[in-house]
């Protein structure tokens, strides 16, 4: 859900690229990294940046400035982990505001705070604990994506609540307010998108185990040490 | 192809320098965010509508196309502003509901129109090269270039298993739809990561060294387009304080 160009006061808009900046510079130098490591990683990032784009293009309208649709930060971060999902999806967001108008240059702090960094750490960390609780892998992928998909609603909502405090009862009233209608369309969606990834990481397992290895998701299988005959 | 980049490949001002396209419409950007709502910002979107559909020559179908959805959020949005909540059974009018709604849209809307300004102009792979200019590491740089040349292909594949399942019934049902959905995510991941992989095997054919670099033409920025526009945003703020003065 982006907020939309010129949304936010200006005060407000800078506030949040403050915020932001850290985690992306501490995503980049993750990322330079990588690269320098491996420059063959370059290839697969660019390929994953490309994939979570296409992942978040499917949107539906939503009331409150911004749209509602499958954020695709749930499985971006479970695929490629969250320092890196940071930077990614700083790209993907200004690509979707540079070519789908979607978001703003001036709101980009702040989407990027919603959808590039509080998204893709809780889908990350639900998945690790549920993971490390002994939960299956499907049940783990779909906690991940929907708790992500509400996290992202929910720092929205509070940007929102934030800019336009309610004249009678501030910024807990324009919480309520932004968060109950938010409600109506989220929780389905935040649902929808949970099953939604749970079956694509399903059949990722099936068609693509190798791809899903090289990504660290699932454990390489334990070798055998037999001699030929 | 995507409408808004392919306006962009296509606009009069495809060969004027980035640099030149930034400063107008960031600076009516900044215009929009920084003067009052109103003149300010009716004066700024009336400046970038007038830059789009003359000098740029966007034809106006497609401005009103690309306008149509985040217009549409920023007028749902205003609804909101317009009541006040004191309990959970207490709702009422906001007092200033309607001007602070209408001095948000408004905002909002000539931000859009100055947004859309360097969207419709500007194609991302004139900007992505230039990025370092400005302190992007390259290789981020060079990770958003390649993010950039493979979304198209993936949003063609996209399109394309979309109509297979379509024509083969895949969104009949709930069910179907979910599972249909869940094939494009899946092919779309296998398609990408078959290009990264191919892409990796070409390059190290051609003896890759971690180096993405590509020919960026050279052009200087026009010092009369630069001088003209810093005229426009002087003048605009100008006559934005003037018409508060007088009222």
């Amino acid at each position: 859900m982006h907020i939309a160009e010129g949304y936010l006061p200006p005060v407000q808009a800078a506030a949040w690229f403050a915020v932001s900046t850290p985690f992306v510079i501490h995503g980049t130098r993750n990322l330079v990294h990588q690269v320098r490591g491996n420059p063959d990683a370059k290839l697969l990032l660019g390929a994953s940046g490309a994939f979570t784009f296409v992942l978040s293009a499917l949107k539906i309208p939503s009331v409150t400035g911004s749209c509602s649709h499958p954020t695709g930060v749930g499985l971006g971060a479970i695929l490629f982990r969250a320092p890196v999902m940071s930077v990614l999806g700083t790209i993907v967001l200004l690509f979707q505001a540079l070519l789908l108008a979607h978001g703003g240059l001036s709101t980009l702090g702040a989407n990027v705070f919603s959808m590039a960094i509080v998204g893709p750490w809780v889908a990350y960390g639900v998945f690790v604990l549920v993971r490390r609780l002994g939960g299956g892998l499907g049940v783990s992928v779909f906690c991940a994506a929907a708790l992500a998909d509400l996290a992202t609603y929910c720092v929205t909502s509070a940007q929102l609540a934030l800019a336009f405090p309610d004249p009678d009862s501030g910024f807990v009233g324009a919480l309520a307010k932004f968060g109950s209608i938010f409600a109506l369309t989220q929780i389905p969606l935040a649902i929808s998108e949970g099953l939604l990834t749970v079956l694509v990481v399903r059949l990722l397992t099936r068609v693509s185990p190798q791809e899903l290895r090289r990504l660290g998701l699932l454990r390489r299988p334990a070798t055998t040490g037999g001699v030929a005959a | 192809m995507l409408a808004l980049d392919a306006a962009a490949y296509a606009s009069p001002w495809r060969r004027r320098h980035p640099a030149e396209k930034a400063l107008l419409a960031l600076g009516l950007l900044g215009c929009a965010l920084l003067l009052p709502p109103w003149p300010g910002a009716a004066l700024v979107g009336v400046t970038a509508a007038v830059a789009l559909l003359g000098p740029a020559a966007l034809p106006p179908r497609l401005l009103a196309r690309a306008a149509r959805t985040p217009l549409l959020f920023i007028l749902t949005g205003s609804v909101p502003m317009l009541v006040a909540v004191s309990g959970p059974t207490s709702v009422r009018w906001a007092p200033d509901g309607v001007a602070t709604a209408g001095a948000t849209a408004g905002r909002a809307a000539a931000a859009l129109l100055c947004l859309l300004l360097f969207a419709a102009t500007t194609p991302l792979a004139d900007v992505l090269p230039r990025l370092h200019r400005i302190g992007v590491p390259t290789a981020v740089t060079e990770v958003a270039a390649l993010i950039y040349r493979m979304l198209f292909l993936l949003l063609d594949s996209v399109h394309a298993v979309r109509q297979a399942q379509a024509a083969r019934l895949g969104y009949r049902t709930w069910a179907s739809t979910y599972r249909s959905l869940a094939g494009q995510a899946g092919a779309v991941f296998l398609r990408a990561f078959s290009l990264a992989r191919r892409l990796e095997e070409g390059l190290a054919l051609r003896g890759y060294t971690g180096s993405l670099a590509v020919r960026t033409e050279v052009r200087r920025p026009s010092a009369a387009f630069l001088a003209t526009t810093v005229l426009l945003l002087a003048a605009l703020v100008l006559a934005t304080r003037m018409l508060v003065v007088t009222g």
